[in-house]
């Protein structure tokens, strides 16, 4: 029986060192880079990292990544002044853009479109509406360069907070028993097939087992249409409250939206109150191949395409940009 | 619980350790102790069925000895009947109820009356009613026909009814084999030990790899089959038939390697039948157990092959229908069953059904020859042909299936519908086939290489294929446990 067990413990070792190895060998683990507070409290990535972002099992999705000296997702550096052409586009992950290459962007796809302009991608996984402004505000001189800034605003998600606070839970992640963790690439492999959320369900399967069992509250109809409506109201209250605190340049910004997923009530909103924005549901709607990634809910090539098109039409009619 | 599952790799270890460390001394305390750990596993699916696996133990523990000591054939005979006539009953009742009250309301409707069906119940099928059931009938029988005497030690009947590795989906275990490990005293074996370990890894390969890889293909095929080309049809029949093969051939690897954790030899229920040279061996070699127990318990008690021809056929008829009826409550399984018995006739009445009985493909080759390799080309295509009524949801379905195979015959590449590429699975199973083919002569032994290296590198690839291939958004529920 020891021998058994010994041999058995000795084996799972060895065995687990030569799988960190192939993972790394064949770099199925992906690479995440470190995060930080700056001066200004805008949380955003430690300037010039790079590596490759993998997506579900057997790399199916790779690619790669390089962190500017300004801490986002690019391939250009940003240094906005007031005799170029630029355009920032800021968002969440949709336009950081860690599922593609960091040469083939959304930026980059405008970009081809003009003859001079430079475009500049402040997109960082879990921005808000609140992260955007408070960005903008924080890097007020440099973007009063920059002649159009472009926000990505989902209603549902981006509009949770009246102002801006640090991400906490975000910046936990950059504990030391994190980054430790991190460094075992076969951790990370697995933590992102799924295979380590078997054993983190047991756990909450457990704890609620200890707790009291609480009858489920069923909600109406109407109660779920009165929450809803009051949320977005919430929501609504919010975006003004963002907007008068940190200031929104109607001249220059635009936000950029799906209305299939947006209320009325913020459409008849930023319509009545001049606020500029643009809608690439249309497109979207109309396209026969398919926008998003099969595994993942971000915009595929075709997606990131067609969202390069709606910015660009805009450009070129609206603004006269060449 | 689930063999592929965060609480079986907990469980186990606890088992295995107090099995051995704690409850060593006395058999009977073993027993009682492996008891209750079975009794455990199953009751954490749905402890309310633990009365039915317990009534069918009192039954069949009681009617042994009954039959055992009455000197009276008849009054034999009517003890035997009440316990075939209770299993079957459960069997019925869980099992077969809803579909007997469907085909009714069916049939009254083909005579043009309109009955509604309100007489179905919503009723759970208990996991692994069919195996334990035809395993208490087997105790019974067994004794009836004087090949066994019945045990007096309850403990030990009711852990060899309700034997944890093997209780919701086999091998269906015969008392002569089982009953008696478990009333002898176990030693522990670190050989044995160590074989068992074995087996659970590469069953958790067959699990993981490939049949719950190949599942979402075969899902989206069979459930879009109206609009999918023939090539794309026939890919996905044929992958089926590696699920099917992956998923309870793992299982029962599974099954056998962790009772041999705890000294305790179960029956082979699968030897390579992606090998056949023609539908009789494949009989021989697919779901082992519950063949054998239909030659001992139904086909040679209706006269086997030592009848007329004509009524041998009749035999061979009667087995593979009511095989395919265990299978499920559905026309699909009957068909088939139907199916196979068209397939194994013409080899038996050529006498051709036993040739290949006890020898494998290349015995003593490197490779098959060319005719070997057609035989196995030709069986593995007719038993895949077969595999469309096994997994169509109805008998309409199937021919839709077939129907569709010969209106649309082209070809169009497939594409996986979670986005991966196909390759991988192709050069997947041409690796995995190799392999089988390299350990054919022995299923318990799929690890065996000389070099200590070389095993511990095959280990660790098998391993990794399965971080390579798991899917977290894959059922892992096995295709077994709901016969």
């Amino acid at each position: 029986m020891k021998k058994l067990i010994l041999k058995s413990g000795l084996y799972f070792f060895l065995i687990l060192i030569f799988l960190e190895g192939l993972v790394r060998v064949f770099h199925l683990g992906k690479d995440t880079p470190n995060r930080f507070l700056d001066e200004h409290e805008v949380e955003k990535w430690v300037p010039n990292q790079n590596g490759f972002s993998v997506t579900g099992n057997r790399r199916q999705n790779f690619s790669e990544y390089k962190i500017n000296n300004s801490g986002y997702n690019s391939y250009r550096e940003f240094n906005p002044t007031a005799n170029k052409t630029e355009l920032a586009l800021v968002g969440d992950s949709f336009i950081e853009g860690f599922h593609q290459n960091y040469y083939n962007s959304i930026g980059k796809k405008i970009e081809q479109q003009f003859t001079d302009i430079e475009v500049y991608e402040y997109g960082y996984a879990g921005y808000d509406f609140a992260d955007q402004l408070h960005l903008v505000h924080s890097y007020k001189e440099e973007f009063n360069h920059i002649d159009k800034v472009i926000l990505g605003i989902k209603f549902s998600n981006d509009l949770t907070r009246s102002k801006y606070q640090v991400m906490t839970g975000r910046l936990a992640l950059e504990s030391p028993l994190n980054k430790l963790l991190k460094k075992s690439k076969l951790l990370v492999y697995t933590k992102s097939i799924g295979l380590l959320d078997p054993p983190q369900k047991l756990i909450y399967r457990m704890r609620s087992f200890l707790k009291s069992k609480q009858e489920p509250h069923v909600i109406s109809e109407e109660e779920t249409a009165r929450i809803q409506k009051e949320k977005e109201q919430q929501y609504l209250a919010n975006f003004e409250s963002l907007v008068k605190l940190y200031g929104f340049d109607k001249e220059r910004f635009t936000l950029l939206l799906d209305s299939r997923i947006t209320p009325p009530l913020f459409l008849e909103h930023l319509e009545t109150n001049n606020f500029d924005y643009l809608d690439f549901a249309p497109l979207f709607e109309a396209s026969k191949k398919p926008t998003t990634l099969i595994y993942d809910r971000h915009w595929n090539n075709h997606g990131r395409s067609l969202i390069a098109k709606v910015i660009t039409d805009h450009l070129q009619q609206n603004k006269g940009w060449k | 619980m689930l063999f592929n599952s965060i609480d079986f790799f907990i469980f186990l270890p606890i088992v295995f350790v107090s099995y051995w460390f704690l409850f060593h001394k006395k058999n009977k305390i073993q027993n009682t102790f492996l008891l209750v750990a079975s009794y455990i596993f199953y009751g954490l699916w749905d402890w309310r069925f633990l009365f039915l696996i317990l009534a069918s133990t009192l039954v069949d523990f009681f009617v042994g000895q009954a039959i055992h000591n009455s000197d009276n054939q008849s009054k034999r005979k009517t003890w035997l009947w009440i316990s075939v006539i209770f299993n079957i009953s459960l069997l019925g009742f869980f099992k077969y109820y809803n579909f007997f009250v469907n085909s009714w309301v069916d049939f009254i409707s083909i005579l043009g009356y309109d009955l509604k069906s309100t007489w179905t119940l919503q009723i759970i099928l208990p996991v692994g009613i069919s195996f334990y059931t035809f395993q208490t009938m087997s105790y019974s029988l067994d004794i009836y026909y004087k090949r066994l005497s019945p045990t007096k030690d309850f403990i030990a009947f009711a852990t060899f009814v309700s034997f944890f590795p093997q209780l919701v989906a086999g091998p269906i275990e015969r008392a002569s084999n089982l009953l008696s490990q478990i009333t002898a005293k176990r030693v522990f074996n670190y050989v044995q030990c160590t074989e068992g370990l074995k087996l659970i890894l590469w069953g958790l390969f067959k699990k993981v790899v490939i049949a719950d890889s190949i599942a979402p293909i075969v899902d989206d095929i069979f459930a879009n089959y109206h609009s999918y080309p023939a090539s794309t049809l026939i890919l996905g029949v044929s992958l089926f038939s590696f699920q099917v093969y992956g998923d309870f051939s793992g299982y029962s690897d599974i099954a056998i390697g962790t009772a041999k954790l705890f000294g305790i030899e179960l029956m082979s229920n699968f030897k390579f039948p992606v090998f056949s040279r023609n539908v009789a061996e494949y009989w021989q070699r697919w779901h082992v157990s519950l063949s054998t127990w239909f030659r001992h318990y139904v086909y040679i008690p209706l006269g086997g092959s030592r009848v007329s021809k004509l009524k041998s056929v009749r035999n061979i008829i009667i087995i593979f229908l009511v095989s395919g009826f265990w299978h499920g409550a559905n026309w699909t399984f009957i068909a088939w069953g139907a199916l196979h018995a068209v397939l194994y006739i013409p080899v038996f009445l050529m006498g051709r059904n036993r040739i290949y009985m006890n020898n494998v493909v290349a015995e003593n080759n490197w490779f098959p020859s060319v005719k070997e390799i057609i035989q196995i080309m030709i069986t593995f295509s007719l038993v895949t042909f077969s595999r469309v009524f096994f997994r169509s949801e109805s008998i309409s379905d199937a021919f839709g299936f077939i129907k569709q195979c010969y209106t649309n015959f082209s070809y169009e590449s497939y594409h996986h519908p979670l986005g991966y590429r196909m390759i991988d699975y192709y050069i997947l199973l041409g690796i995995f086939v190799w392999y089988e083919f390299r350990i054919r002569r022995d299923e318990r032994a799929p690890f065996k290489f000389k070099s200590k290296y070389v095993r511990f590198l095959v280990y660790a690839l098998v391993i990794l294929a399965m971080l390579l291939f798991y899917d977290d958004n894959v059922d892992r529920s096995f295709i077994y446990f709901q016969f």
